[in-house]
């Protein structure tokens, strides 16, 4: 019925008796009836959008003579002030009494260009700090009538041409010429942008300022003009206009003694305001004399090497920071991938051992003062040069793992169109958001230290994927089968070696290591403990509960078989446990058990039975009440 | 007077590796070490077992732990797995209560004792760097090393609270060590990295190229002879080492012997295993 992009919303032709595609400014009825079926239905939706986007309105008897209005997307965001979530404890009365009532704004725009609709937006996320909750509109669309309504206001609006206008706000402004609503009560600020070299400079914000002092609003703040270069004559003016704007109380009456009051709740100076002020702190470590030993490799040159730079760098600079220096003053050809300065996935570089973001990291977590920061590329993947490796493999391994949510029928509610829409519980849903908090997939991949030496095996960062997308509710049956089958595969999860590797590395290491394991308890019940990492936990178990301690022989002999035995006197393996082997202990007569008895251990051969540990039995109780499998 | 500390051999140092079993006590004489034997301690679970029952193995070194408790005292460990798995343990238990009480209720129906938090487990490199520390080694040695020794310390316990005051990412301890045994420690930059040891018998090419590469560095960077602070990657860095040189074509052939049997030797135990082990590194080198 309506088609909907980011800035208008147009109804369709189909439902219209005009037959037209457009916004529909007009008000044409709907077609048949279209109103009276779907009446309930919009007006639930709209009432459930939180931005204006349709009007609905049901005319005469309501039955079929429905009229819809769609107004461009009016209302571009609302955003909810940060001070709103806590309120600050401290301050006067007064002001408490004042933040505690209504406290919407409306921004409204003109803007030819976006640049004012830009500002407005900055100027939203600003005014949360005074306990706002600013609304922007755009003027296109906008229905005068409610003007009078909004008892905080504060346009920003350029001019077009030669004193006019933008084209968005044209329309409004004529409707306030012609119908002159009372703005009384209404409390507003102008910030005008213009270019002087024209000679109707800022005309547009003043013709709103003139018209809302005309039509008996009170002017809190002086309209601020602002050329081509507004950013600044903007700062200064919300800087005073959002405080002031702010000190307007429920009844639209400015209680301009509480300014001063309000002007140090919103810089989140107040003593008491730390709860509700999510502004970052902002800390400065001391300065630290490092050397730097960098990675460098050209491809060109086909050339390794590493660059070793003595600096001196602020504790808190990221280690990015430091590569940007040593770029900009030592040597431009320094090459490595600049992240979003927020942890940005592909940032990955391996420092001083760790694996880290470079754009988050900070240096003093990684060396102290006269330490050697070592900086390498990220493991596990080709240099391109220098610090950059090529994720390629892994952007290939990834989607041929497809781990992402694809529509197969499955169980769950049923959207309109019919089509199936999964459901999953509270609880669910927090353990599988636990499991995939991690930073970045791809240096998960990089924490494993396999991955490096199996260039088949997909990797931690994949499998973790799949694992959680398979035992995700909502994923279809067939889609489940799949995934469990590719985490099962050749080179799933059981090519990892050591899932240790993986764990070291702080909590994202540790959340894929445990879930990675427990996909493969799922694999090891599904095919009853079968193949060689079946035989190994099997036999591994079966020993322990027998005597207490592990039998090595035992999984010498049931893992490798006899295959496996055959293959370890022709690889050098076994001759190396009787002969070459830096054998410093132990009686020779084990060395001649392995003769006698081939499946002897591994290593350095073992005892051939093993002796039971004191209270054994306690062991197997142990066993016996917690998996009867073994 | 001696330092008590409960003993947990491991799953392999009184079985394929019983050198270690061998060298481990005189050595902790010598340094004033009271160990104290656990006999009813059990395997950990190797982290195989936990493949299929995490709650198994937590149950199994909970129990472990529990013994040690209730003696008052803390374990001691030769095997950086074992150390891990330890410290893994210990880790959850303090992280989720309500798993910890569950698990704490089977060990004490089976076996009637409850771990409480209270008993820790050290691995020896540790203990010895922290609490014996290195000056009165360095007084104790007899023969000195004079020889240049790579540290192997594997993952399993190079994470933030399971390697004590050391760095988990650029640990130094075992070249302190070394160095207080008056050997030279030789830096190379995959002594924290896997060998694969868990996978041994499952996995064979890549486990085996893990294994090339930590020998091929050490060698690379000078090494005559590597020291791991597990036992159980021991064998894929000793018995495997030639298998894993020729999958990855480079020369891995060096003698590897266990941290125990490295600080026994210098301080005067097992010299003519000392001296076989001298000429292997220096004559022989494999």
């Amino acid at each position: 019925m309506f088609l909907i992009t980011e800035d208008s919303s147009q109804i369709l032709a189909a439902v219209r008796t005009d037959g037209l595609f457009d916004r529909n400014v007009g008000g044409a009825t709907m077609s048949g009836s279209t109103g009276a079926d779907y009446g309930e239905m919009i007006l639930e939706a709209a009432e459930a959008c939180p931005v204006e986007i349709i009007k609905f309105e049901l005319q005469g008897d309501g039955a079929s003579e429905a009229v819809t209005e769609a107004a461009p997307a009016a209302v571009v965001a609302a955003v909810t002030p940060a001070a709103t979530a806590v309120v600050a404890t401290g301050g006067s009365e007064a002001l408490q009494a004042l933040l505690g009532g209504d406290r919407s704004l409306a921004i409204l725009f003109g803007s030819q260009t976006g640049n004012a609709a830009g500002l407005a937006e900055k100027t939203a996320k600003l005014a949360a700090n005074y306990g706002l909750i600013p609304t922007v509109y755009d003027m296109d669309g906008f229905d005068p009538a409610t003007l009078a309504s909004h008892k905080r206001t504060l346009i920003i609006t350029s001019t077009w041409g030669e004193g006019e206008m933008p084209d968005n706000a044209e329309t409004l402004w004529q409707s306030v010429n012609t119908q002159s609503p009372s703005l009384s009560g209404v409390s507003f600020s102008i910030c005008a942008i213009g270019d002087t070299s024209y000679d109707e400079y800022c005309k547009a914000g003043t013709d709103w300022d003139e018209k809302y002092v005309a039509l008996g609003a009170n002017r809190v703040h002086a309209i601020q003009l602002c050329n081509v270069d507004f950013d600044t004559p903007w700062s200064q003016w919300v800087a005073e206009a959002l405080p002031m704007i702010a000190c307007v109380d429920d009844s639209g009456t400015l209680q301009e003694v509480l300014l001063e009051e309000m002007k140090e709740y919103g810089s989140g100076s107040g003593e008491e305001v730390s709860s509700g002020d999510f502004s970052p702190a902002s800390i400065v470590q001391s300065e630290l004399s490092i050397t730097l030993s960098l990675f460098r490799y050209c491809p060109a040159a086909a050339d390794t090497g590493w660059d070793t730079i003595a600096c001196a760098i602020p504790g808190h600079a990221t280690v990015e920071d430091l590569l940007v220096a040593v770029q900009h003053d030592v040597d431009g050809s320094l090459a490595f991938r600049r992240g979003n300065g927020n942890g940005s996935p592909t940032s990955g570089l391996r420092v001083n051992g760790r694996i880290v973001l470079a754009d988050l990291i900070q240096i003093s977590d990684l060396v102290s003062d006269g330490g050697v920061l070592k900086i390498e590329p990220l493991p596990g993947y080709p240099v391109i040069r220098d610090l950059i490796v090529d994720y390629s493999s892994f952007e290939t391994q990834r989607s041929s793992a497809k781990p992402w949510m694809r529509a197969d029928p499955r169980d769950g509610h049923t959207l309109l169109s019919g089509s199936a829409m999964g459901t999953m519980d509270l609880s669910t849903a927090a353990t599988l958001h636990a499991m995939t908090d991690v930073v970045s997939y791809q240096l998960l991949q990089s924490m494993s230290d396999t991955f490096a030496y199996d260039s088949d095996y997909k990797g931690p960062g994949i499998l973790l994927q799949q694992w959680t997308r398979s035992i995700d509710p909502r994923t279809g049956d067939a889609q489940q089968k799949e995934l469990f089958d590719s985490i099962g595969s050749e080179h799933g999860v059981w090519s990892e070696a050591d899932f240790s590797s993986v764990a070291r590395y702080g909590s994202d290491g540790r959340t894929a290591s445990k879930a990675l394991n427990t996909a493969r308890g799922k694999l090891l019940n599904s095919t009853n403990y079968s193949g060689p990492h079946g035989r190994l936990v099997k036999w591994y178990g079966r020993s322990v509960k027998w005597s207490g301690n592990v039998n090595e022989t035992t999984l010498y002999r049931q893992v490798l078989g006899p295959i496996g035995l055959l293959n370890n006197i022709f690889d050098g393996v076994s001759a190396r446990m009787v002969l070459g082997f830096t054998r410093t202990g132990a009686p020779p007569f084990r060395s001649l058990q392995a003769l006698l008895a081939p499946p002897a251990g591994i290593g350095k051969i073992p005892k051939m039975v093993n002796s039971k540990v004191s209270a054994h039995h306690e062991v197997v109780n142990l066993f016996n009440e917690i998996d009867q499998r073994f | 007077m001696a330092i008590k500390i409960a003993y947990y051999a491991g799953n392999t140092a009184r079985a394929a590796s019983s050198e270690v079993e061998d060298c481990i006590q005189p050595l902790c004489k010598t340094l004033g070490i009271d160990l104290i034997e656990l006999p009813k301690a059990s395997s950990d679970g190797g982290n195989i077992i936990k493949q299929s029952s995490p709650k198994l193995q937590h149950a199994l070194v909970a129990r472990n732990l529990a013994l040690a408790e209730s003696k008052g005292l803390d374990v001691l460990t030769t095997c950086a797995t074992s150390h891990g798995i330890m410290c893994d343990t210990i880790e959850e238990f303090r992280e989720d209560l309500s798993f910890a009480n569950h698990v704490n209720n089977i060990v004490a129906r089976t076996s009637s004792v409850e771990y409480m938090g209270e008993s820790q487990s050290r691995h020896l490199l540790h203990f010895l760097v922290e609490e014996i520390g290195l000056d009165k080694i360095r007084d104790a040695v007899i023969n000195p090393l004079r020889l240049n020794i790579a540290a192997y310390y594997g993952p399993n316990m190079q994470r933030q609270g399971a390697c004590g005051e050391d760095d988990p990412f650029m640990p130094t301890y075992m070249e302190q060590l070394i160095t207080a045994l008056g050997g030279t420690p030789v830096e190379y930059d995959s002594k924290c990295q896997s060998v694969g040891a868990p996978a041994l018998l499952t996995i064979n090419k890549p486990v085996m190229r893990m294994t090339a590469a930590v020998l091929s560095d050490a060698k690379s960077n000078g090494a005559d002879l590597l020291v791991s602070a597990c036992t159980i990657s021991h064998s894929n860095l000793d018995s495997y080492q030639s298998k894993a040189g020729k999958v990855a074509r480079k020369n891995t052939a060096m003698p590897i012997l266990h941290l125990a049997e490295l600080v026994a030797f210098a301080l005067g135990h097992y010299p003519e295993r000392f001296a076989q082990l001298r000429t292997r590194a220096l004559v022989i080198g494999g």
